[in-house]
């Protein structure tokens, strides 16, 4: 048994020796708690950990298999994303406790704070005494038991699962309902309160899903749409598109729901000039042997950093948007190419670690296949908060692809039309997010990077809070990006372009003084690497790719992502249709594509005189429109047309 | 966003270590604000009145400014210091305070007014403004903390928390969230020629009890109506010149715990501000419920 004294040593150094004695496996008592953060999380050894007093956010957080015993209080997320082991909590603990519980158990002898157990998969949670405001919200399975009160609007938007309340059901949520417990489920209940030697002699009222809200209504009519490249607004503004789209809703009668980004006319980089003379591209030699490209991320404090071949990466997309098949080539094209993968949503896919040289895994609010194993296994960390294509909104995935394997991985009920919550249990603002960045390096030994995922709303606040809050890097998402499903109104109409994100970026980082202290990593909307070469000169220190990646590997643009039905495979769960998928012959494809995009950045970085990516800048672009010239600063110069129309026929 | 604390000793003296232990609360949540920080220190209520603004370093024409409003006002000048980035002035004034108030106000960057109240607020930690200001060493009978991470409005020693409510003496707030009728409100209270000195969410809080108290609410019945008047996340602390009091949004999306004993009431948002001040002792706290208010005074 070991003892650890918090009132000598730091979390981290507690954390390491908490560890190190688990992995011995040994038991410990932590004294002098004092309510401090993140006490035992990632733990991963069958262990009991004994805190002999009051924990504060996340205890035992992140750990698998432990015991732990809390004297007295906990504070916010205890227990957060156990996928096995028991918390028992003497007195009270504060809000979202059992948050994203996978399995195991967390018992709290007093009561819990507001929306205990959000988005919880499986295990049980119990509260003997009453809950707070939202207990079970958007809860997807598992069992929680309130031998109080329930608290107001308890089982808010819950899928699965079921909640039992021994008090009084105060109000129920929306798509919320109330049954009378089976005899056995009771017994179930009072088996479990008795194996924890907690007396409760009153019968339950169980609350479950309604089931009013879990499937669309209407679907929507299947057609060929107006492709992709044709724009809603432009020429003219009543078009074939707005027609299109006015006739869909007259019979679904409901927001429609389609794939891909914006498409719209908004300022971009093809409103920008690159001031080269197109007769020095690769006039001077091989421009790969002589450019540096290599670039690495994620080292602001002191983390192992991604080390990619060129400022380019694969932009985060999900396995479930994504067929695996899709996924697996996507990773290795990663490889070949010796840039960046990233999971998105939903998970790690074992096939996709083996094939990723190095794999960025995503944490969303759903907190869907997210664990501390992959979390070990994965080469950054990152947390989405939002991305350009919807912007502050929650993810979704049609019922046609939450097949049984997906649902299992995700911890989701098997059909549904998910809708991933449009926020995060834990970070209600940037100050829980510090405690949450904290929670996650804690857990993995501050040895990984951790980088936000951020669609361009209010850019120019949000990346100040991203920079004092501790993130090692920002993927900023502009509202050309694309995605698996969203509606349409969202799609074409919110957010701000990826010009306009990156240039409120860099202001908002100069405004701070911290002017390229913090790596911006662009999306939405980067078709090559003539769009790369012009990010970084305005100030990225990379780029991603999403939808040119999946263009180079067999995808059409038929923006029907959403319908499961993907022809090619890519973006489907149906496995006839993913066998028409050639994993090896698309991730060759990809990886081609990116050897083109590599070229073109050495090649117009050599043009411009340069041997290192980093030395390109805003001295190197003028604005072909005065739009683009107003949101960027650079100087308006549409005599640069003709010489950009020229490098595009030669480099694009 | 940010880290609140509030502390009241009950017992009638007011010689208590205040400015020690709020320092150390808000030592305790710093990780939640590191831009700024600020204290509300109430002390024994001086003869005169007390006012604190901000004024830069050799700025002379600041200082003209306060001792020319001053005098137009009819108020004596007892004392005139500076301390870190403000100046202290002690006058002898008698007559309304809101006039008094917003005639300092267009003078110079006034931080608060008060017989017992001073604000202290700066960019730094709770340790900076400590080293500074002498925090420590200020007793008194009780006080708000505040440790702020700007997220829309400007880093600058104004937009850190306390926010007074300008125009009464003795009322200061510290609040975490964000309020997301803020324009709405402000343009009614606007339009009854309350004036607003920033763009931080907070300081309408301020001015929002202080119209209300104008009217002859009470302090507690104040607090009821910004429950259903905010919208928004929030968890706002409120202290006048005997006593503490919160309010809690309906959403419970900011967290707010709370120690008592017989001798004094602690509220911070999380409870290891509150161990600080009781190391290595488990605390039986609570956690107010969503859409509650509640006021303590001191027995006087």
């Amino acid at each position: 048994m070991v003892t650890i004294d918090l009132s000598s040593l730091s979390v981290r150094e507690a954390n390491d020796a908490l560890r190190a004695a688990a992995a011995r496996g040994e038991d410990i008592d932590v004294i002098n708690p004092d309510a401090r953060h993140h006490i035992g999380v990632g733990l991963v050894h069958p262990v009991t950990v004994r805190v002999h007093g009051s924990a504060g956010y996340f205890c035992a957080g992140l750990s698998h298999g432990a015991r732990f015993e809390v004297e007295s209080n906990v504070g916010w997320g205890v227990g957060d994303s156990l996928y096995a082991g028991t918390v028992v909590v003497g007195g009270n603990a504060g809000a979202i406790a059992g948050v994203a519980l996978r399995g195991g158990e967390v018992v709290v002898k007093g009561n819990v704070g507001s929306r205990a157990g959000q988005v919880m998969k499986d295990g049980t949670l119990l509260c003997c005494g009453n809950a707070s405001f939202l207990a079970g919200y958007m809860m997807y399975g598992g069992r929680i038991i309130i031998l109080g009160d329930s608290g107001e609007r308890v089982g808010e938007d819950m899928s699965a699962g079921a909640i039992y309340v021994g008090g009084r059901v105060q109000s129920l949520g929306s798509d919320a309902k109330v049954e009378t417990p089976s005899p056995d489920e009771e017994a179930d209940v009072k088996a479990f309160l008795a194996r924890h030697g907690i007396a409760f002699d009153g019968s339950f009222t169980k609350v479950v899903n309604a089931g009013t809200k879990l499937r669309y209504g209407v679907s929507e009519p299947i057609g060929r749409p107006q492709p992709h490249t044709v724009f809603s607004e432009g020429a003219s503004y009543w078009n074939a598109k707005v027609v299109e789209d006015i006739r869909a809703k007259s019979l679904i009668g409901r927001y429609r729901i389609r794939g891909y980004g914006a498409s719209k006319a908004v300022p971009h980089f093809s409103d920008i000039a690159i001031k080269v003379d197109p007769a020095r591209v690769g006039a001077a030699g091989d421009p790969l042997a002589a450019v540096t490209l290599a670039t690495t991320l994620g080292d602001r404090f002191g983390a192992a950093p991604l080390r990619l071949s060129m400022p380019v990466m694969i932009a985060p997309m999900s396995y479930g948007a994504l067929s695996k098949s899709t996924k697996i080539a996507l990773a290795r094209a990663s490889r070949l190419s010796d840039i960046v993968e990233n999971t998105g949503e939903g998970g790690m896919l074992p096939e996709e670690r083996a094939e990723a040289r190095q794999l960025i895994y995503q944490c969303l609010s759903g907190r869907l296949g997210w664990n501390i194993h992959d979390m070990l296994k994965a080469d950054a960390l990152e947390i989405y908060i939002s991305q350009g294509a919807k912007p502050g909104l929650g993810g979704q995935l049609m019922a046609k692809k939450v097949t049984r394997e997906l649902a299992a991985i995700r911890g989701i009920p098997e059909g549904i039309d998910l809708r991933s919550p449009s926020r995060h249990p834990d970070i209600m603002g940037a100050d829980d997010l510090v405690i949450k960045i904290e929670e996650f390096r804690e857990a993995t030994g501050y040895a990984k990077p951790i980088s936000v995922k951020m669609g361009a709303g209010r850019v120019r606040d949000d990346i100040k809070i991203a920079y004092k809050d501790g993130f090692d890097f920002v993927q900023l998402d502009g509202m050309q990006g694309s995605t698996g499903a969203a509606s349409t109104e969202v799609l074409e109409n919110m957010g701000i372009p990826t010009l306009a994100a990156l240039q409120e970026a860099l202001d908002g980082l100069a405004e701070i003084d911290h002017k390229g202290d913090m790596p911006i990593v662009l999306m939405g909307g980067i078709k090559d690497g003539v769009d790369a070469v012009k990010a970084l000169a305005l100030g990225a220190s990379a780029v991603a790719m999403g939808t040119a990646a999946l263009i180079a590997g067999g995808c059409i643009s038929c923006m029907q992502c959403h319908v499961g039905n993907c022809v090619v495979g890519i973006a489907t769960q149906d496995p006839e249709h993913e066998a028409r998928y050639k994993t090896e012959v698309q991730a060759q494809a990809m990886h081609r594509f990116f050897e083109a995009v590599r070229w073109q950045i050495a090649a117009l970085t050599q043009a411009l005189g340069h041997t290192d990516v980093r030395q390109l800048s805003r001295a190197d672009l003028v604005a072909l429109t005065p739009e683009a010239a107003a949101i960027t600063g650079l100087p308006f110069d549409p005599a640069y047309r003709a010489v950009h129309e020229q490098l595009q026929s030669q480099v694009a | 966003m940010c880290g609140i604390a509030g502390l009241l000793f009950k017992t009638p003296t007011a010689n208590h270590v205040l400015g020690h232990a709020l320092a150390t609360m808000l030592d305790g949540c710093q990780h939640r604000g590191p831009d700024s920080t600020g204290f509300a220190l109430y002390e024994t209520p001086a003869e005169g009145l007390r006012l604190r603004f901000l004024v830069e370093e050799n700025d002379q024409a600041a200082l003209a400014r306060i001792r020319k409003a001053l005098a137009e006002q009819g108020a004596t000048l007892k004392s005139e210091r500076r301390e870190g980035a403000s100046v202290v002035v002690e006058v002898a004034h008698a007559g309304e305070i809101r006039p008094f108030a917003y005639a300092m106000e267009h003078a110079a960057k006034l931080v608060s007014i008060g017989a017992a109240l001073d604000i202290i607020k700066d960019v730094g930690t709770a340790r900076d403004l400590d080293d500074i200001y002498n925090v420590s060493a200020i007793q008194g009978s009780h006080g708000l903390g505040h440790v702020r991470l700007a997220t829309e409005s400007e880093v600058k020693p104004e937009a850190a928390h306390p926010f007074w409510a300008t125009g009464f003496a003795d009322i200061a707030i510290v609040h975490n969230g964000q309020i997301t009728n803020y324009w709405k409100m402000r343009r009614r209270l606007e339009a009854r020629d309350f004036e607003f000195r920033t763009d931080n969410d907070s300081e309408l809080i301020a001015v929002y009890l202080a119209d209300k108290l104008a009217q002859g609410t009470p302090l507690e019945t104040a607090l009821a109506q910004s429950v259903d008047d905010l919208d928004g996340t929030f968890s706002f602390l409120v202290s006048t010149r005997d006593g503490i009091g919160f309010a809690k949004d309906r959403l419970a999306a900011k967290p707010m715990v709370m120690y008592e004993d017989d001798s004094l009431v602690a509220i911070a948002s999380e409870e290891v501000s509150l161990n600080r001040l009781f190391p290595g002792q488990p605390l039986s706290t609570t956690e107010p419920a969503p859409g509650t208010y509640r006021t303590w005074s001191r027995s006087i």
